[in-house]
Order: structure tokens, then sequence, then C-alpha cells
């Protein structure tokens, strides 16, 4: 996630700091979109609706101050009950239409545009995630991003980490244990099978090692970091790098843009939804990014199956010392080369989402008063992500992806493809139940 | 010989890429715990968030 700069070097910091201004500003920019065009008028159509039904009916509408009163009163009523510990849930503010709108609706018996545009875009999920994602993709590839924005652009992408560290405010350890036992089942079968499946696949067909060590890492576990840290194992060649980077991307690219509409069309749970996501696409931002557009319940699911997922980094390298360095050195006689296990997971775990556990543990304490939860876990988690997808988006660049080539080109995108249709039809077999994380 | 070299010096990249990202895990991690101490101190609150937002209905 963090390829191309170093967050921590200082020195670095006056060079960033320009792109990563210009992502603050587009992540607060369209964060304004977001809040009012699919969320205050998607919720305004909603209730223009419900005042429009009767007048439709022919019934005689309130005067705006009576309907103003009505619903202020049944808000307070159901305060009342949650206070009183008859309801568990606290209820939310009611929607109230403005004056003139209201009279819109009396007067011309229809729905304010501006209501029906934010229920299309709602429609269309075309939320804060396809905005950031879609515009910074569109701006890279047409005017392009400057070079002097260039690495603050790369910097803003790991602030989705934060984001998913501070999400762990929303999970009882109960939900993690649940799903995250489910989720180890699903990366287990298809993600450290896809690994193994293209290292023997590889060998068969006689490609390159480096090449295949490299692909078989980046497709079945963890995108660009796991071909990161795989790269030196297998003695991977530049070309192979470049290969595998682009291929990763081209598929994960590919996915982040279909698949929330293959789940709306299918119309998966948004838990089922998050389970798939988590086990096909291979890069934590890309992930994040897709199960995000899908929904919040989606992005909570998603989550803990990626935790397990990248929790399994240093696996894949033990895999890979094994399979590509020990192995062959023992079928020529050489016993020198040995696995040092716990080496390898000392320097190869991604230690952040240890801070996701701490904040799984916090809310288990219950250090955190529902109102913090959710502050945490819906408001700031939101900023967060915003600024790290505004990186991703402005870092999509066509010339990156048109680095995927060569034989394993065809072996890892058919690897990906069939690890994500198999994972769909798991996921949809299992149904929502042992996915879904309690609110 | 230098498609050697070539790969000497990506496996040198990787590393230090890697503890870049190693560093960069720390980093995430103070500013999460930024963010939560915030929080808890009431500095970061609704209000706070309420008032990014600009345009309301």
């Amino acid at each position: 996630m963090g390829v191309g700069v170093d967050l921590t070097d200082v020195r670095q910091w006056p060079k960033m700091l320009p792109g990563f201004i210009v992502c603050l500003l587009l992540a607060w920019l369209v964060l304004q979109y977001d809040k009012y065009v699919v969320g205050d008028l998607h919720r305004g159509y909603g209730e223009a609706s419900k005042v429009l039904k009767p007048i439709k009916e022919g019934k005689e509408p309130l005067p705006y101050e009576d309907y103003k009163k009505q619903k202020e009163e049944s808000y307070k009523k159901a305060m009342e009950k949650y206070q009183a510990g008859l309801e568990k849930k606290k209820p939310s503010k009611p929607f109230i239409l403005k004056k003139e709108d209201y009279e819109f609706i009396l007067q011309n018996k229809a729905i304010p545009g501006k209501f029906t545009f934010g229920e299309r875009m709602n429609q269309f999920q075309l939320t804060y995630v396809a905005v950031l994602l879609l515009g910074g993709m569109l701006i890279r590839n047409t005017v392009g991003v400057p070079s002097v924005l260039q690495p603050g652009t790369v910097a803003a992408r790991p602030f989705i980490k934060p984001g998913i560290i501070i999400l762990g405010a929303y999970y009882m350890w109960s939900d993690v244990l649940k799903v995250g036992l489910i989720g180890f089942v699903l990366v287990v079968i298809f993600v450290l099978g896809t690994q193994i499946v293209i290292s023997l696949w590889g060998k068969k067909a006689k490609a390159d090692d480096g090449l295949m060590g490299l692909m078989g890492a980046g497709v079945g576990v963890c995108g660009v970091s796991a071909a990161v840290a795989v790269a030196p194992v297998v003695n991977a060649k530049p070309r192979d790098f470049f290969y595998a980077i682009g291929t990763i991307l081209l598929f994960g690219t590919i996915a982040l843009f279909t698949f929330p509409y293959i789940g709306k069309l299918l119309n998966l749970h948004q838990a089922v939804y998050g389970a798939w996501v988590g086990t096909a696409i291979l890069n934590t931002a890309q992930l994040v990014a897709a199960a995000t557009w899908y929904g919040h319940e989606a992005l909570l699911t998603a989550n803990v199956v990626n935790i397990v997922r990248i929790g399994f980094i240093p696996i894949v390298v033990l895999w890979c010392i094994y399979y590509y360095v020990v192995r062959p050195a023992r079928q020529v006689g050489d016993v020198t080369q040995r696995l040092n296990t716990w080496q390898v997971i000392k320097e190869k775990f991604p230690i952040f989402i240890l801070g996701f556990f701490i904040m799984v543990t916090l809310n288990e304490l219950k250090f955190f008063s529902p109102e913090v939860r959710d502050l945490l876990g819906r408001d700031i988690v939101k900023i967060f992500m915003a600024i790290g997808f505004a990186g991703v988006g402005l870092n999509i660049a066509f010339d990156d992806l048109k680095k995927a080539g060569g034989s394993a080109f065809a072996i890892g995108f058919i690897a990906a493809t069939v690890k994500a249709i198999l994972a769909l039809l798991f996921v949809m077999a299992i149904g929502p139940g042992p996915f879904t994380i309690k609110q | 010989m230098q498609e050697e070299a070539r790969t000497k010096e990506l496996e040198a990249k990787a590393q230090k890429t890697f503890s870049a990202e190693r560093r960069e895990d720390y980093a995430v991690l103070l500013i999460a715990a930024l963010v939560v101490i915030l929080v808890l101190l009431g500095v970061i609150d609704n209000k706070v968030i309420s008032s990014i937002y600009l345009i309301k209905y």
C-alpha cells in the first residue's frame, strides 16, 4: 500500500505536502457532495414521497406548521421510549422538509428535482467512494497529475489504514472471532489455494520461478505488499516485478469498478458481499474501497476478512522460501538452506492490524459510549477513507496497468478471476448469517 | 551480469520498501491513537465533525 514514498521520512515531507493538500481538498469537497446529495437529498426524496402519497390519494394535506409539529412530537415520543429503556435503538433525528419544498410538493404534486437527483445518485451508488475513485482516475488519465503533486498523492493512500484501525471500535470480539474464523477458512481455501495452484501451474508451464512466485503471492494474498515481500525470496527480475504488479493492479482496478455493480445485480446481502470482496480483491486499498462503495455493513465484514488475509503475508513468504529455495536445495543434497520461521513472521507481519485488535478490545471493555462509537466508526473512518481514496484514484494510471504482460499475465489473471467466481459461489451458498457483524 | 546487478538492486529496493512499510505501520498506529485520544478527551466531537460539512439541508 505504501510503495513509493516513505511517510516517516521527515526530509520527504516538503515534497509530499502539495499533493497531500490536494488530496485533502479533494476529499473535503467530495464529502460535501456526499453529505448533501447522497445523504440529505436522498433522505429528502424519501420524505417527499411520504408527503406526496396521501396527496395523490386525494387526502387533504397538513399545513406546513402542523406537519413540522407532528414530526417533532413523534421524535420526542420515540426518544422518551428510548430513555425509558423501552426501545433498544436510539431513534435518529427526523428529516423535516423545508417550508419551500413542502409547499412545492403541495402545489405541483411532484417531488422537487434536487431530491430526485439525490435519489438517482444513490441508486447508481455514486457515493464519495465512487466519485473520488472515478474522478481521480479521470484526472490522472486526462489532464494528468503534475509531478510536483505525485509524492503527496501516493502519501495519501496509507490514510486508509488508520480508518481500518479505528473501525475496530465497531466490533465485539465475538463478531471478530465468528467472521474471522470463516474468513480464515476462506483465506486458506481461496487465497493460499491460489498461491499454491499458481506455483504448481507455473512449474508445469515451465514459467520463470521468480515471476510465478511473485504472481502467486500478489494474486493470491495481498497484491503489491505481498509481491514486494516475496520478490527477494524468489530472486525476481525487475521485469517480472513490473509484470506482476501490472497484473495485480489491472485485476484490482477492474474488480473495484465492477464488483459493487455485480453485487447489486445479484442482490447480494451486504455481509455476503463484504466476505466476497474480502476474499477476491487482492489489495487492501481497492478492497476497502469496493466494500465501502457497497455499504457500511459490507465494510465491517470485508475488514475482518482482509485482516485475516493480510495476516497471512508471512505464511506466503514462508511458502515461497520453502518452495523456491529450501525444497530445490534439498533436492540437490544441500541441507544448509533452512526456514527461519520466527524471523520471517517478525519481519513481514503487518503490525498495524494490532491497532485494530486493541480497538476491538477497548470496545469490548465498554470504553466507548454509543455516541463515541458512532463518531469513531462512521464519521472519522469516513474522513480517513476519503483522504485515502483520493490518493488511490489519482494513482490509477493506465500506463501502469499496461505493464501487465507476458505469459504469466494469463496465468495470474485467469487464477484471480476463477478465485473470484468460486469465492462468490461459496459465500452465496453460506449466506449472510456467519458473516454478519452486529451493530 | 547486468541482469544480476539489476536483480540485486531490486532486492535492495524491496527490502527498503518493506522497512518503509513497517515504519508506515507505526505512523498510522500513532495517528489512529492520537485521534482516538482526542475523541475520548472530547476535543473531537460531533460538533467538530459537523462543522466540516458546510453545505447542509
